[in-house]
């Protein structure tokens, strides 16, 4: 299982280049990264997948940029919208992740979108940036959104990730307090540990020759 | 009120932390009200209250912090939610927790060899991405620049392999 962040925005959507987020990273206790817009690579022993992320797409948009993507490996991550769009994300093999629940409506993701989306293995994430860069309300309804997500998660079991979304080396966190941002959400330890391996159980899955169902 | 005897005063934890980048010129005063503010908009007034948090030193990029023991999980979590100090953005990465700010001091006085390790500045000058940057600090294979000019005065954090030669 590897320790991953699943989103950083290196150089010039930020201003760390890919070999200093990589660098930090390792230091911090990651095994890999998804970096967005940048090509997949190994540095200082650190993965780093390429990511993709789209925002404000409409349905067909997603499905025809995230199937091109899917094909050459890429994580594709999609911003949340209304409940359909959800549930319809969700249910599409080449979507990875569904990112920015948080500023998503409350009704946006429930137990149907959660059904869906353990069936399918596209992991929901958890922007930590909100809960570090927020303040009042802002970050309130941030943390009330995750706890929803993780009591659907314990549950349904989809997949979880973790996100720094960093623009910087300073907005890396390492792992350590990551798990101590995560317990304000009402994960454990085990909860953090199961969610940082999120994107390595999803591409091992999304690799498998034989998919077992139970 | 008379001074309690030290079986009776409440006991204390230190927290070791550094304030990244290097080299920014922070008050110790400015810091323990973004501190103060960190914790407070994330536990509330009752939580800050017990919890008491202090800034006891701020020296070298790393700082001494203060709170009561049993809190020290919850402060270090909200340190860990600290961004910015005085329009500059900022992170605290903690390092050590301790009974004693003697032994902090000790751990202090170790990593003041380390930082005495970083290399020197170069005169050479450093281009990156095809433009002139100036050396803000430099840390073994970590490169903090600043690109040259009126506009742009924001730190670029980078590699050796990404600066290109002159």
């Amino acid at each position: 299982m590897k320790i991953t962040d699943a989103c950083v925005y290196p150089y010039p959507a930020g201003d760390s280049t890919i070999n200093r987020l990589a660098f930090e990273a390792r230091e911090y206790g990651y095994d890999s990264i998804v970096a967005l817009d940048t090509p997949a690579a190994e540095i200082y022993g650190v993965t780093v997948l390429a990511g993709m992320y789209l925002a404000g797409s409409t349905l067909k948009e997603v499905h025809e940029r995230a199937r091109k993507a899917s094909v050459s490996g890429v994580v594709v991550s999609v911003q949340a919208g209304d409940n359909g769009f959800n549930r319809t994300v969700a249910g599409t093999k080449s979507v990875s992740l569904l990112r920015g629940i948080h500023k998503a409506d409350r009704h946006a993701f429930d137990h149907v979108t959660a059904k869906i989306a353990a069936d399918n293995m596209t992991a929901i994430d958890l922007d930590l940036s909100v809960l570090v860069a927020g303040r009042g309300p802002l970050r309130q309804k941030a943390i009330r959104r995750y706890r929803d997500i993780v009591i659907l998660q314990h549950r349904f079991e989809f997949p979880i990730t973790i996100s720094s979304s960093a623009r910087s080396v300073l907005g890396l966190r390492p792992v350590r307090e990551v798990a101590g941002l995560c317990s304000v959400i009402g994960m454990d330890l085990s909860d953090t540990e199961l969610a940082l391996a999120g994107i390595s159980r999803i591409m091992r899955q999304a690799d498998a020759a034989v998919k077992v169902i139970p | 009120m008379s001074v309690l005897p030290p079986t009776l005063r409440e006991k204390r934890r230190y927290i070791l932390a550094r304030v990244e980048p290097s080299g920014l010129p922070l008050d110790a005063k400015d810091l323990y009200y973004t501190l103060y503010e960190a914790v407070t908009s994330l536990w509330g007034d009752v939580v800050t209250a017990a919890m008491r948090p202090a800034v006891i030193s701020s020296e070298n990029g790393f700082v001494i912090l203060r709170c009561r023991r049993g809190t020290e999980r919850e402060f270090a979590i909200a340190l860990s939610t600290v961004n910015g100090c005085n329009d500059c953005t900022i992170a605290i990465r903690v390092f050590a927790i301790s009974g004693t700010i003697e032994s902090l001091r000790e751990r202090v006085k170790t990593m003041d060899i380390s930082i005495a390790s970083r290399l020197p500045p170069t005169d050479r000058e450093l281009f990156f991405d095809g433009k002139s940057v100036e050396l803000a600090s430099r840390n073994g294979q970590k490169f903090d620049v600043i690109e040259k000019g009126f506009k742009n005065a924001h730190r670029l954090f980078l590699t050796r392999e990404d600066l290109e030669d002159s």
